[in-house]
């Protein structure tokens, strides 16, 4: 339990929106508006998974946001041009984990600091986006949509995708071997190397990892509606930071794990519907999430000082 | 040493083309629209190309990609010292880009805005695709006319700075006020012009208002993103959703019947007529207190004070959706 | 072994003075392919001084961003909420201005205390509770901005000031745009802060080393907070200029420039993990930045494809990616060192550009 402490205090934090929300707004409580919202965000829990391993092997990559808006735009033209879905799914993850390459060659190959390198990512992916793109819609085919499958199907299947994707990655995380060397690796990369293992490769791995998982979820994002806006994705990279955050993964690496960041993202993603539930003003939200994040921050700070006594 | 070769070698190789245009006398046209990542002002721009070229004028665009307030202004700015003739914007921010604009005048640049306007002094002419109160009224009498004039509504908007967005919503909200008691606004959310965002807010505006009946979205990603939240929410035809977008966006939606009606005006005639005016500006015949302007695509159209009227807004509704493409 | 003051080549090649190389560079190129003669006879373009005044002013918020953050990173930390801070004290200035009245100077005075007041908060965050500057800077990123626009309902726009106040920043005194001399002063100032000063000097140790220098004696916490409390300051004043240039303040004022303002330090040569940098290196990095974007948009080839913000944006990364594996280059070359025969004694030949 204790070990798990900082979680469950963000699940706490849930617990208690959720009571809020109960008391003041019951009409937050409907099935199939809260399964819109599970599907809407299930992308940004597959994205925050990858991220949370990154951070955890100490590096951050700011990039996703426009990597995820890349892959969308490529798995709609080559669902526009009928490409089937078992050939699109591997096409629009082999891309995601490229750009993820790119990173780590970079970051883990050459050593650069990963805040930079993202950052260029970033505005260079963006602005080579908008240059070919100009802002249009790709729209997609008819049957494209829930995998041609019926909607609630297919947002069950989405639902039910994102988190076996968390189970997947937490059980790799706790019990694979790579999984404890990506821990290594963000506590301490020196003993680790000289422990045997290999830092360098384990980021590079951690990078590859994001930019599959992020192209994962571009297509995730994709079969949702019969068009594609190729800005989807801006801000990304700072909603899953944030829910990272909050869920406890800790920038300075090392520490960690899935459930506190299923945890931040269900948190954060409930933010803006029970602002409209409560009827709050529409401009309070940015405040209201920076506040979170910096609420969560402190939570830490608090954590490491005084509750090793 | 190879960055330094490879700069001197571009710089070679690109000074021909410098030492032609020098030698060119046409008419040089700048377009600013508000963003470049837009497809409504990439369609303006698209027929303000084709007026450019039918009128026989070099034509420059440029714009912001990102929501850098700045930007409008840097560009503006830019095509200054570069001695165009003639700039064309449509403002982001009102006050900031007109400082810009009464320079450019100043230096003896003719400026005309569309779209959305600056301050009445920093330019000659507004070219308007209707004033914000037409846009505003058809939009909330359309609403009314679906709604039986009373029932709960909604607006979506892009975000809550964009000072055009604003001035809808201000006229809108006087329309409802003055013309429709009955009816009641119960919110107004942003969606950072992102159309997976509005549907999201879309979603959850119906769950927490079970008497919503309409949602008007007056930001062109934003009303594909609401007509989707309400056809997975399954309430095609009870909750309405009309807006402000491009035909091509949300065609799918107006023939299934989710989205009711958009509302827009020619684009790419706002683009042309923008053009065309600009160069008519620049070459004297249009002159300050005109009362008409003749456009070769579009005949005579009226000029209300400084104000070039393209003309009502123009509705898209599922029998006329399909003649257009943009 | 020679000196090191008489060490011309290494001097020569230092990273600040590459990166002078590629502004001269840069500024011969677009003042060749970018200037040329319209068709009133006029010289437009890159080349006239109407330009490079454009370019003084356009840059000067940024800039003084940049001269914020240099400190903040040799310490090995980062600020991500300068932009936001901007915003949030451009708002302060209006408010204070228009809705309660203060003259000019006085709400300009106000603002400045408010920013230092916004640097505050992450200076308690990040030397006192010694919370992670990058994760903190990101909650305050999104909490000033989130201020910004909750104060003003997101809608409210302060315009309307007074000529004297847009002189600051629309208008030239003594031959150049009034707001060079600010950021002059401001990076005359900082220069001297860090290079001259034991104060200044002590940031590049904290970077390099916190807990070497606890042990040494240095009030690492102390130093650490004010390095955020003259960002936040420094914020501020970006902030009046930039309303002053503008003639308006609104709640999005300076959204962007952090990452602007980070690449300018980076490529400026000063490390992201700290302890190495210099203010000139980013005073020569918002520069070559900023002659690359005026610069793209006077070429013909771009004002063709209709494309300068793109463009720029894409060389923007692109070089800052060189500039960061330029300066890794050194590190990697010498393990050819390991394939030269042993009889080769004369050492390796300087890394090329």
């Amino acid at each position: 339990m204790r070990r798990y402490s900082r979680e469950l205090s963000v699940a706490g934090a849930f617990a208690l929106l959720l009571a809020v929300l109960a008391v003041f707004a019951p009409g937050f409580y409907q099935p199939q508006p809260l399964l819109s919202l599970a599907t809407r965000e299930a992308p940004t829990l597959v994205v925050a998974c990858g991220m949370a391993l990154v951070m955890i092997s100490r590096q951050i990559d700011i990039s996703v946001g426009s990597q995820f808006s890349v892959c969308g735009v490529c798995a709609g033209l080559l669902a526009a041009m009928h490409w089937p879905l078992a050939a699109l799914l591997p096409a629009a993850v082999g891309l995601g984990a490229l750009l993820g390459a790119v990173n780590g060659l970079l970051i883990a190959g050459l050593g650069l600091p990963s805040i930079v390198v993202t950052l260029a990512m970033m505005v260079t992916l963006r602005q080579g986006l908008n240059l070919v793109r100009q802002g249009k819609f790709v729209d997609l085919p008819e049957n494209f949509q829930w995998f041609g499958l019926p909607q609630a199907t297919g947002q069950w299947l989405l639902v039910g995708g994102a988190l076996v994707c968390v189970l997947g990655l937490a059980a790799a995380l706790r019990h694979l071997a790579a999984g404890r060397f990506v821990y290594a690796i963000g506590s301490d990369a020196e003993a680790a190397r000289l422990a045997g293992l290999r830092p360098r490769l384990g980021t590079f791995g951690a990078l590859v990892g994001l930019g599959a998982l992020t192209g994962l979820a571009a297509v995730m994002n994709v079969v949702q509606s019969p068009q594609v806006q190729p800005l989807a994705g801006s801000g990304l990279e700072l909603k899953v930071i944030a829910a990272a955050v909050v869920g406890g993964v800790a920038i300075s690496g090392g520490r960690g794990n899935l459930w506190g960041v299923l945890a931040g993202v269900l948190l954060l993603a409930t933010i803006s519907p029970a602002l409209t539930h409560l009827r709050v003003e529409a401009h309070w939200e940015r405040a209201i999430q920076g506040a979170i994040v910096i609420l969560a921050i402190l939570a830490d700070g608090a954590h490491r000082r005084w509750g090793k006594r | 040493m190879t960055l330094r070769l490879l700069r001197l070698g571009l710089a070679a190789a690109l000074l021909a083309p410098a030492g032609a245009a020098a030698a060119a006398s046409k008419l040089v046209v700048a377009m600013l629209p508000k963003s470049k990542g837009n497809a409504y002002h990439m369609s303006c721009v698209a027929g303000a190309t084709r007026a450019a070229r039918d009128l026989g004028v070099e034509f420059l665009f440029d714009g912001p990609t990102d929501s850098n307030a700045a930007k409008q202004n840097e560009i503006v700015e830019n095509w200054i010292t570069l001695g165009v003739d003639v700039i064309a914007v449509a403002a982001e921010n009102r006050e900031g880009i007109s400082t810009a604009l009464r320079k450019a005048r100043r230096q003896g640049i003719q400026v005309i805005t569309y779209d959305a306007d600056a301050a009445p002094d920093a330019r000659s002419f507004f070219v308007n695709q209707a004033t914000p109160e037409g846009i505003a009224q058809a939009l909330m009498d359309d609403a009314a006319r679906l709604l039986g004039g009373e029932g709960e509504f909604a607006i979506i908007l892009a975000t809550l700075t964009a000072a055009n967005q604003r001035e809808w919503q201000k006229h809108i909200e006087a329309r409802w006020k003055a013309r429709y008691p009955k009816m009641q606004l119960v919110a107004t959310r942003p969606c950072d012009d992102l159309k997976d965002k509005a549907q999201s807010e879309a979603t959850a505006l119906m769950s927490a208002h079970p008497n919503l009946r309409l949602i008007m979205a007056i930001c062109s990603p934003a009303v594909p993103g609401a007509a989707e939240a309400v056809k997975q929410a399954g309430k095609t035809g009870r909750v309405k959703v009309i807006g402000l977008g491009l035909p091509s966006e949300n065609r799918r939606y107006v023939k299934e019947g989710v989205t009711d009606t958009v509302i827009l005006w020619k684009t790419e005639d706002l683009g042309y007529l923008t053009v065309e005016a600009a160069v008519a500006l620049a070459r004297g015949t249009l002159k300050p207190g005109a009362q008409s302007f003749t456009s070769r695509a579009l005949g005579t159209l009226q000029i209300q004070g400084d104000n070039i009227l393209l003309g009502k807004p123009f509705a898209f509704h599922r029998d006329n959706i399909d003649q257009f493409d943009f | 072994m020679k000196p090191a003051s008489r060490d011309w080549p290494a001097l020569l090649l230092r990273h600040e003075m590459l990166l002078l190389y590629v502004l001269i560079a840069e500024w011969l190129f677009f003042y060749f392919a970018g200037t040329t003669v319209n068709r009133r006879g006029v010289i437009i373009g890159f080349g006239t001084l109407d330009r490079q005044f454009d370019i003084l002013r356009h840059s000067c918020e940024i800039g003084l961003l940049a001269l914020a953050l240099t400190p903040v990173i040799l310490t090995s930390g980062i600020d991500l909420s300068v932009g936001s801070i901007l915003g949030f004290c451009a708002i302060f200035l209006g408010l204070l201005w228009r809705d309660c009245g203060l003259p000019l100077p006085l709400a300009s005075a106000c603002t400045l205390a408010i920013g230092v007041a916004a640097g505050g908060l992450n200076a308690a965050l990040i030397a006192a509770l010694r919370l992670p500057p990058l994760i903190v800077t990101l909650g305050t990123y999104s909490l000033f901005r989130g201020l910004a626009e909750a104060i003003t309902r997101g809608a409210i726009t302060y315009t309307d000031f007074p000529a004297g106040f847009l002189f600051l920043g629309q208008e030239r005194w003594l031959g150049l745009p009034a707001q060079a001399w600010i950021f002059a002063l401001v990076a005359i100032g900082v220069w001297l802060l860090v290079h001259r000063t034991t104060f200044g000097r002590s940031f590049r140790v904290i970077g390099y080393s916190p807990e070497g220098a606890r042990f040494a004696g240095l009030p690492v916490d102390r130093r650490l907070a004010l390095v955020y409390l003259l960002a936040g300051g420094v914020a501020a004043l970006a902030a009046i200029i930039y309303t002053a240039r503008l003639g308006q303040a609104k709640a999005d004022a300076g959204l962007g420039y952090e990452l602007f303002a980070i690449t300018a330090v980076v490529l400026g040569g000063t490390s992201i993990f700290g302890g190495t940098g210099t203010v000139h290196g980013t005073l020569l990095g918002v520069a070559a930045i900023a002659v690359l974007k005026n610069g793209l948009a006077c070429l013909p080839v771009v004002m063709r494809l209709n494309a300068a913000e793109e463009l720029a944006g894409l060389l923007t990364g692109a070089l800052l990616l060189l500039a960061l594996a330029a300066g890794v280059l050194p590190r990697i070359l010498p393990v050819r060192r390991i394939f030269r025969r042993p009889a080769d004694a004369t050492p390796p030949p300087p890394t090329p550009p």
